[in-house]
């Protein structure tokens, strides 16, 4: 019978306990520091509180975090100890072999039961956070909603006839409740500094419920890939102390009321064609060609629309006057080409639809 | 009849039928399932030469925030394509078709597959499929990432539909391979071989047949209808039209979610076969490490829902998902500890194979970490769709599956081939693909963490919100790491095509292995087995003879390594 060069006698390797004692050490160290010191590092703003429940997430995180590090620094660091002590020299036999041990049933126990506590713990304390995201903490809360379209943000206000586009406001210090929703593709309504995300799903309203507690400005993304210009679909998010946020609704309200009776007119003449092709290229290009009517990408080209003689009239049949192209821009158009979103659903200002209009009437 | 295992296992030289002759049967239309076996890996490289590219033009169009290299729609199309590409055409194929079939057959002493002509048909689906895949570059490529969920995906470019087609196709020999394999683990293990003497990659492969008959069955469902929804207009998902967005999400993650699995439990069980051949030690925990393996494959059919925690789902259905993905972690935390603990105390050899296997119980041990952090729902809402699901899932894919994969390709190439891969060039190999990962992957938990979404061909607004361009520093640095990864691939594929000519002989058994595999010359005859072995216990008792009878070579009673370093001065026995 073959023989093998066994080690001298069972041993946890040199300065085993040594090891054990500078990971333990270390891990508590950084508990302690993840535990006190701000985390701003790992979370845009974490230290402002920027909302109740996002304040919330940052506990979990800390949390994770501080036993994810343990768990990393262990494996990290016994790696490392056991390829140091426990590496074949080069005067050892080929057939030296290890220690012949195949389990240790009370190492297992405690391996297996220590990582079940933490994720019971952790499982415990994510039900309450994810109750007060979903359900809100019974307080009255004053309800947003939040609409996503092809590549902006509708929102839309108790009160408010019509919407407000690109930039959100919220009141600081006041309930919250964001219902989520999209007009055509899914999205997603995402604040970094809130932690809180929804994806806006056509058919489906979702909610978030949380409390704005610092005011400021922060930048809404989509994180739900929405088509071409995904990347570039975002919007501002304002908190607002109470007082002027109640101005801010106040002042768009009577904007609204103005639009709804026709008070405001758009001043085609001062439409600027430099600033028009800036939004074509948001607004318009997605669907929108600036070459000859047959170059449809989803509906026909525009880059003629003034002067093409073989379409000598606009899909509405009128005649291809600025004011009348005006028109389209402004009002959106369902037909046999297909459906094209209003100015208002397209986030566009009176002055957006001049200067689109004026880009348009420049191209020849 | 005894229905033990060896039923049908061929006992008598007489069954041997002669190896085809000619070239078409020999090396192209093969059954042989070691000559499958090289395909698969053949095929599955060129893929992973192509997808890795793709990552490369995604990490060039990043070294700006308004993208340096291509338009929206280019930049969408590549992600989409690298991510479906690595994922359908390359892991899968390689640690199931590459591995599972050269590996298991021999692991259990049998002499191919139980369906040698079904393993044939699964393999020439699998280029095919690569190649609808890839010409949809020429008619428009996807863009709605890996996942394509509509309703974007229903207005998607034209090669939307090729994907489709070409994901179901790789769907459809997945399931053949999974069944194919099932049966021959259940039915053509050596006479003396329980299922509690199986070797641990069998046993892994197993786990990953199981999920692959059963999981991909879904995803051909969803494919099928969105290719109706697309081509005829038959209304699945478009809500407009009374269908729903998150039927596509519940079914494509029915199967995706249990896909990572497919992905990461042939390494799980490369790993258990590499770690105790050099540590020259029993592996600690067999049993935990097996009943894990099916825990898993069973456990991870229930956990899909935990990528749609924003999605829109009823939220008290977000509980038992989070609740499942916890429970889950135990079990792969379990491994983890019990590899650590098949170091402890042995006589550890730092071949390039140990290398990577060490190398994955860290990075994967990190990804299993930050798949923690994505499964509590409150911090997911923070996290999903974020580079830190993207830095999560690399370290997973990347850090495990690939690891374990390149672990694999040193550890069984002598086997496979009969000459060594060249060591010096495994190790440099092994240090650029380490660092490289890292580099690449780890800031990209923080960019997440701060508000950089996914999927975003520009990042201008995200680059506002950092102050003195930290965001573009971070993804340049990113970039750069990643051609680490990009000179280690290079370096490996030189390393195989050097080494086929010039590599070490290996012989029957360099690594002092126990496994049956190494008991047949290298590379294996045609019937891999003259006569079927009997198996009288595990294969990972180091200071024991081997556990086997009836073997075809003359054996060492203890085999050891024979092609590491030597000692340097002469020992006395």
């Amino acid at each position: 019978m073959a023989q093998v060069s066994r080690p001298a006698k069972m041993s946890m390797g040199p300065f085993f306990w040594t090891v054990t004692a500078v990971l333990t050490f270390w891990n508590i160290a950084s508990a302690i520091w993840i535990a006190v010191t701000p985390l701003d590092y790992l979370l845009p703003a974490s230290s402002l509180n920027v909302t109740d429940r996002g304040a919330d997430i940052d506990f979990l995180f800390r949390f994770m975090s501080i036993f994810g590090n343990a768990i990393i620094t262990y494996v990290t660091g016994y790696v490392i100890y056991f390829a140091i002590a426990f590496r074949r020299r080069r005067d050892e036999p080929a057939n030296s072999v290890g220690v012949q041990i195949h389990d240790a049933p009370v190492l297992e126990f405690w391996w297996t039961l220590l990582p079940t506590l933490l994720v019971i713990a952790l499982a415990v304390m994510s039900t309450r956070v994810w109750y007060l995201v979903q359900y809100g903490t019974g307080a009255p809360a004053f309800a947003v909603e939040v609409i996503g379209h092809q590549f902006n943000y509708e929102f839309r206000y108790p009160g408010l006839e019509g919407s407000v586009y690109d930039e959100m406001h919220l009141p600081a210090g006041r309930p919250v409740r964001v219902l989520v929703s999209s007009a055509d593709v899914l999205h997603s309504f995402w604040v970094p500094e809130f932690r809180l995300k929804a994806d806006t799903v056509p058919g489906l309203v979702q909610n978030l419920n949380f409390t704005p507690q610092v005011p400021g400005t922060y930048v809404i993304e989509c994180t739900e890939f929405c088509g071409l210009n995904h990347s570039e679909m975002q919007a501002r998010l304002v908190v607002d102390p109470p007082a002027k946020f109640e101005a801010w609704l106040d002042a768009q309200k009577a904007k609204a009321k103005s639009a709804a009776t026709g008070a405001a007119t758009v001043d085609l003449a001062a439409g600027n064609a430099g600033a028009g092709k800036l939004l074509f290229a948001q607004k318009c290009a997605a669907c929108h060609s600036v070459g000859g009517f047959d170059q449809k990408l989803v509906g026909p080209g525009l880059g003629k629309i003034f002067v093409d003689k073989a379409h000598p009239k606009l899909v509405d049949g009128d005649a291809p006057t600025k004011a009348n192209v005006a028109k389209i821009i402004e009002n959106g158009y369902n037909g046999a080409l297909g459906a094209m979103p209003s100015a208002q659903q397209n986030g566009l200002t009176g002055k957006d639809v001049a200067n689109v209009d004026a880009y348009l009437a420049s191209l020849k | 009849m005894a229905a033990s295992a060896g039923t049908f296992a061929h006992d008598v030289e007489d069954h041997i039928h002669p190896e085809p002759e000619g070239f078409i049967r020999k090396y192209i239309f093969s059954i042989d399932h070691k000559v499958i076996a090289f395909q698969y890996f053949i095929t599955g490289m060129v893929f992973f030469a192509i997808a890795g590219l793709l990552a490369e033009l995604i990490r060039a169009q990043l070294l700006k925030p308004e993208g340096a290299i291509m338009s929206n729609a280019a930049y969408n199309g590549v992600y989409s394509l690298h991510g479906t590409a690595m994922v359908w055409m390359v892991i899968i194929p390689l640690v199931t078709g590459a591995l599972g079939n050269f590996i298991m057959p021999l692991q259990i002493g049998a002499r191919d597959v139980a369906f040698p002509w079904l393993n044939m048909v699964s393999f020439w689906i699998f280029p095919v499929a690569g190649a609808i895949l890839f010409a949809s570059f020429l008619v428009g490529a996807p863009d709605a990432g890996w996942t394509e969920y509509p309703p974007i995906s229903l207005q998607g470019p034209p090669g939307t539909t090729l994907w489709c087609v070409a994901i179901f196709l790789i769907g459809i020999s997945s399931t053949l391979t999974g069944l194919n394999f099932m049966v021959t683990v259940a039915k053509m293990r050596a006479p003396g071989m329980t299922w509690t003497r199986m070797p641990l990659f069998t046993w892994a492969t197993f786990a990953t047949a199981l999920i692959n008959m059963v999981a991909t069955v879904a995803l051909s469902g969803a494919l099928l209808a969105l290719f109706l929804e697309r081509v005829y207009g038959v209304p699945f998902y478009d809500p407009a039209r009374g269908g729903s967005p998150i039927l596509w999400q519940h079914m494509f993650w029915f199967y995706s979610h249990p896909a990572v699995y497919i992905m990461i439990l042939p390494a799980f069980g490369v790993i258990s076969e590499v770690l105790p051949v050099f540590a020259r030690k029993p592996i600690f925990g067999y049993r935990l490490i097996a009943f894990s393996s099916m825990a898993i494959a069973i456990l991870g059919f229930a956990v899909w829902a935990h990528h749609m925690f924003t999605s829109g789902m009823p939220p008290w259905l977000q509980l038992p998902f989070m609740v499942m993905t916890f429970l889950i972690g135990i079990p792969t935390g379990v491994k983890i500890f019990s590899w650590l603990a098949t170091l402890w105390g042995g006589r550890l050899h730092f071949s390039t194979a140990m290398l990577y296997a060490m190398g994955f119980l860290v990075t994967f041990s990190f990804g299993g970490i930050t798949g923690i952090f994505l499964a509590a729902v409150p911090a997911d809402l923070h996290e999903h769709g974020t580079y830190f699901v993207v830095a999560h899932f690399h370290y997973v894919i990347g850090g495990g599956s690939v690891m374990g994969f390149l672990a694999a390709v040193f550890f069984w190439f002598p086997k496979a081939t009969g000459r060594l891969l060249d060591e010096r060039m495994g190790k440099i190999g092994f240090w650029l693909f380490f660092i490289g990962l890292n580099g690449t992957f780890f800031p990209m938990h923080f960019l997440g963490l701060f508000g950089m979404p996914r999927r975003y061909a520009t990042y201008v607004e995200f680059a506002k919100t950092l102050p003195h361009g930290v965001a573009q520093f971070w993804n340049v640095f990113e970039s750069i790491m990643s051609l680490g990864m990009v000179a280690a691939t290079a370096l490996l594929f030189f390393n195989v095509v050097w080494s086929l000519k010039w590599g070490k002989p290996s012989g029957m058994n360099p690594w002092g292995a126990r496994t049956l595999e190494w008991t047949i010359s290298s590379p294996p005859p045609y019937y891999n087995f003259k006569k079927i072995p009997t198996v009288l216990g595990l294969p990972y008792n180091f200071d024991q003879p081997m556990p086997y009878r009836n073997l075809d070579n003359e054996q060492d009673p203890i085999p050891v390594p024979t092609t590491l370093a030597p000692p340097r001065t002469p020992v006395p026995a």
